[in-house]
């Protein structure tokens, strides 16, 4: 080893605790990875400020602390040297930190290939916000989908075609969804072995996926019908090679493949509205589920059909224009080949369009018995007395039905299968079952899927090296707090601890289903936001100048003037808009007894997310700073804060998916959980800070007895806010806590919300009341 | 007279829906004062000059909005070459020399300024107005009533409590279908076929409310683009511009919408 060091170490080793000594140090054990380290060293100390550069080091020493491996680190510093040329060292810090985070949840291997495609993605998308929202994009990957990250990384050029950081987000989100937690799908979909895969990066102008589509849909079914659907997207098919999967109907969701194969631009468009509308038709016009019973497939498959004809007659009476959005499907026309499907497809044809001609017995049949039906077309009965008839004929003229390769004609068919209870009779003949076996795999995947995105044998373990490092169950210790002793009326020092609980993440799309369904609350919520938006500024009266006299301040003028005294010439009126300086911590109580079921069936914490959503995408609308925090408590030792939403983090879906993920559990110490609020909406720098408990009952906890202890607690607590220029406003649910929430937060700071079911709409309410002082 | 310019000559025309004229004839025998609470375009303000003209009665209408002050609605000194004047606002007029008055969309006035009411609308029926310092007791034919519209304003404007329970409420919906249909028909000229499509589009519309539209089409937009396909418009272009284009900008919903409406087209 050589003794001669780099002047700039020698001159920081007379800091002691610093990471850049800390990180010397380290590399001087290092043979192999040193003359690298010291090559960057020097090309970064020509750029940065020595306290830039330690925080570059305490960086290094992160990645080295999770087991990132030399060839993680040598990335990094690869990465360094090329990022360094901007002169801005927090782009750097970024790449440290996600790279850590993508270590820990998806091996070093991961991470080095995530620095190695940074280049790729910093050509692209620059070294803005763009690239942390690119990082943050691997982040998710690498938690959803760690065995993904790697053929992610090594593509990322081709991944970034379409150019924009959208294009990317979309990528990653439609790739983990259309996967449904199948790793192998998932691994095809980022290798860009998928079709769907493919046409995203490629920016195929004429493909429509359901994700383009989504939007548009859900309206035009609502404004059909007047319900909102549910619509999701279906798994990836596997290959190429099948037909077409069929839309499904799973009460209430209604499941669209992700694209129909082979169609384009504005005839995807159709198809796809054509499908919904199909599908929803048998949602809105009275649906009944038939017991599979001991019928065969080819029965089955024609009361599926005379039930499909049933629904698009009934619609298409209220609806006429919907027989346009259906006709160009219906294409069978007579031939002489008759095969079940052939045959089938003409009935289905003859019984939806009046004017086609088709001499066919069976078909003829089948539309005598369905016109003679129409009176009583309101009763799903008929479906299955037509049906059973017609598949008895059919099955008599001995023609070739194959349950396995059978599918619902025309393509925007459902597939029949949600018509059907299987219920009560577990054994359907071994047919029947054929028929419908590909729908069912499918489906079972579809709704098990997400379940195995946890499966950590799911993480690639890189060689020798990385181990990834699982978040302690109980927390992090990140803070100790005083606690009142109402006893002895002295202040216990460092009495309680509290431990920083990482958040589960839910299934974000939960919230979104809630919030679309509180419709006519959101809307309400939204015109509050454009109310303090919009009409946020202050009239000005008596200003020196201003683009409008004020009348009364004219007149004054006048009549001073003519009684000869000395006229206020500020006679003009001005407006202003308001600047709204203000940050908001909202405190959500996840207590055992927030699990509480209400008489609608949700849970309390259910209503409390709710109304959480609801006001955090107000505020976010808004742009005003705010964070989401719960706690719950297990005694003095363990006070559990769950971070939601930080300050300085977007509201993105990740926080959706971890407010979705919250669970109902243990007590409330509320005193402590308040000081810690205090202390995180302490540090922000606007001049108002606001604090939103939203708690269900009185303080409790199990090392406790009485509780009048915690209220003494919580109260000082709150005095102490107060002191330190914080608003705390207690919203307390159901009558139970009232009287402690009074003298906790103080009558006028205090909401009582007596009917849960209410809270949605007032805690946005409360906060713009607030918000607006 | 001086309120003669404000009577109204012939009936307005109005479909009553349920028993809201009883109502209002009621709560005027009694001079109490009324709130029209209902989404736009219903048939409030149609419903005040119909009432006015049953009842006989002058009606004052003043359109509230957010630069209004109290001495825009009771008065105010203006200057004159002989010296300064007192001018009776709307308002004052309106409880000196008896008529109904009028406020039209009240929330849109701001807090401050709707509390001049406050003394109109309780036993006392006295509008004191400090500037001038006069008590104004009100004509024993003065009445007021207000409108106010739920759905739309936001909830920062809402009444006060204090002013809300001073009112007897009226609801204003959309008509049932069939009456809506005859509604548009009498009023744009429209048959009854068409009458009948523009209500189901109306309705794709109004399914729409709470989902990416505040509102849904009003009846008077089913009025405005019925008199447009009587002016030779063809009817895929009148509702396009009639009903589509005003109420929203969003591109989906604006396309969803399209087609939803497409959908109810024979």
């Amino acid at each position: 080893m050589s003794a001669a060091k780099p002047p700039i170490a020698l001159k920081l080793v007379a800091e002691p605790e610093g990471d850049t000594r800390a990180l010397h140090l380290l590399m001087r054990q290092r043979d192999s990875l040193r003359p690298l380290f010291l090559s960057t060293w020097e090309m970064l100390s020509r750029q940065f400020q020595p306290p830039e550069l330690e925080a570059w080091a305490g960086a290094v020493l992160k990645l080295a602390h999770v087991n990132a491996g030399p060839s993680c680190l040598l990335a990094y510093w690869e990465a360094s040297t090329a990022g360094a040329m901007s002169g801005e060292i927090a782009p750097l810090l970024g790449a440290a930190q996600a790279s850590v985070e993508i270590c820990r949840n998806a091996g070093a291997q991961a991470a080095t290939g995530a620095l190695k495609a940074l280049p790729a993605a910093r050509r692209v998308l620059g070294n803005g916000a763009p690239l942390s929202r690119w990082w943050r994009a691997m982040e998710r990957l690498a938690r959803q989908a760690p065995e993904s990250v790697v053929p992610v990384a090594s593509r990322m050029g081709e991944i970034l075609q379409p150019g924009t950081i959208e294009a990317f987000e979309n990528f990653v989100a439609a790739g983990l969804r259309a996967a449904a937690g199948d790793r192998r799908k998932r691994i095809a979909f980022f290798s860009l072995q998928d079709e769907l895969a493919r046409r995203l990066i490629t920016r195929d102008p004429g493909a429509v996926t359901f994700t383009d589509i989504e939007h548009e849909l859900k309206a035009f079914l609502t404004a059909l019908w007047g319900d909102v659907p549910l619509l999701r997207s279906m798994a990836l098919e596997d290959g190429g090679q099948q037909p077409q999967r069929r839309a499904a109907i799973a009460e209430p969701l209604i499941r669209l493949p992700e694209i129909y194969r082979g169609v384009q631009g504005d005839a995807a468009r159709a198809l796809f509205q054509a499908a919904a509308a199909h599908a929803q038709a048998h949602l809105a016009l009275g649906r009944a589920r038939f017991p599979i019973g001991q019928l065969k497939p080819l029965q089955v498959a024609l009361v599926g059909l005379i039930e499909d004809a049933r629904a698009e007659a009934l619609a298409m009476r209220a609806l006429p224009g919907l027989r346009r959005l259906w006709a160009p499907y219906h294409v069978a026309v007579p031939t002489t080949i008759g095969t079940a499907p052939m045959l089938l497809a003409r009935l289905a044809r003859a019984l939806f369009d009046p004017a086609y001609v088709d001499d066919d017995g069976f078909v003829s049949k089948g539309r005598a018995l369905f016109t003679a039906a129409l009176p009583r077309i309101n009763e799903s009965a008929i479906s299955r007395e037509i049906g059973m008839l017609l598949g008895n004929d059919l099955g008599q003229m001995r023609v070739q039905f194959n349950a396995k390769t059978y599918v619902v004609e025309p393509l925007y068919r459902d597939d029949g299968l949600g018509l059907w209870d299987f219920g009560d009779d577990p054994q359907p003949t071994a047919d029947v079952l054929e028929l419908f076996i590909d729908a069912v795999r499918q489906r079972r995947e579809d709704n098990e899927g997400p379940r195995q995105e946890h499966d950590p044998g799911g993480t690639t373990p890189a060689p020798g090296k990385a181990r990834s490092v699982a978040p302690n169950e109980r927390g992090v210790i990140i803070a100790r707090y005083p606690e009142w002793d109402r006893v002895d009326a002295i202040e216990r020092a460092n009495w309680t601890t509290v431990r920083e609980v990482a958040a589960h993440a839910g299934d974000a799309r939960s919230i979104e289903d809630a919030l679309d369904r509180a419709g006519a609350l959101r809307s309400r919520v939204a015109r509050l936001v454009r109310g303090v938006r919009i009409g946020r500024t202050v009239r000005l009266k008596r200003q020196q100048d201003g683009h409008d006299l004020d009348l009364d301040a004219v007149l004054d003028a006048a009549i001073a003037l003519r009684s000869r005294e000395k006229p206020d010439l500020r006679v003009f009126r001005a407006t202003k808009a308001m600047h709204r300086d203000l940050s908001a911590l909202l405190l959500i109580d996840t207590s055992e007894s927030t699990h509480d079921r209400l008489a609608s069936g949700a849970t309390i914490l259910d209503v409390e997310r709710l109304a959480v959503a609801l006001l955090a995408e107000a505020m976010n609308q808004l742009g005003d700073t705010f964070g989401l925090l719960a706690f719950a408590s297990d005694g003095r030792e363990d006070v559990r804060m769950t971070s939601i939403k930080g300050f300085d983090e977007p509201y993105d879906t990740d926080c959706r998916a971890r407010l979705a993920g919250l669970s109902s559990g243990l007590s409330t110490r509320l005193g402590t959980a308040l000081r810690h609020a205090g202390a995180v909406v302490g540090q922000t720098t606007t001049s108002r800070k606001l604090l939103i408990v939203l708690t269900d009952g009185e303080p409790s906890d199990v090392d406790v007895s009485d509780p009048l202890d915690l209220i003494e607690d919580a109260r000082r607590a709150a005095v102490g806010l107060h002191a330190a220029g914080i608003d705390a406003y207690g919203v307390v649910l159901g009558r139970a806590g009232s009287e402690a929430a009074t003298r906790i937060f103080g009558r006028g700071n205090t909401m009582l919300v007596h009917r849960v079911e209410d809270l949605p709409a007032r805690l946005s309410e409360l906060y713009f009341r607030l918000a607006r002082r | 007279m001086i309120l003669d310019p404000y009577r109204i000559g012939a009936e307005p025309y109005y479909q009553p829906q349920a028993d809201e004229i009883a109502t209002f004839t009621a709560a005027y025998q009694e001079r109490l004062p009324v709130m029209l609470k209902g989404p736009t375009g219903c048939g409030k303000t149609r419903f005040i000059e119909h009432m006015a003209w049953r009842l006989d009665m002058p009606l004052i209408t003043v359109a509230a909005h957010e630069d209004m002050t109290a001495a825009d609605l009771a008065g105010r000194y203006l200057l004159e070459p002989s010296g300064t004047v007192w001018h009776d606002g709307p308002l004052t007029l309106a409880v000196r020399h008896g008529a109904i008055c009028y406020l039209d969309e009240i929330v849109e006035a701001r807090q401050d300024t709707t509390v001049v009411i406050h003394p109109l609308t309780d036993a006392r029926r006295i509008l004191p107005l400090d500037k001038h310092n006069e008590i104004v007791p009100a004509n024993p034919d003065f009445q007021l009533t207000i409108s106010y519209n739920p759905g739309y304003q936001s909830a920062v404007k809402d009444l006060k409590e204090s002013t809300k329970q001073r009112f007897i409420a009226i609801d204003f919906g959309y008509p049932p279908p069939a009456t809506e249909s005859a509604i548009i028909a009498r009023e744009s000229g429209a048959d009854t076929d068409l009458a009948r499509l523009l209500v189901a589009i109306a309705e794709r519309s109004r399914n729409l409310q709470g989902h990416g539209l505040d509102e849904g089409a009003s009846t008077r937009m089913l009025i405005h683009t019925g008199r447009m396909v009587r002016a030779g418009l063809p009817l895929a272009t009148a509702v396009q511009s009639g009903i589509v284009l005003p109420i929203t900008d969003n591109p989906d919903i604006r396309a969803a919408l399209t087609d939803a409406i497409e959908a109810c087209l024979p």
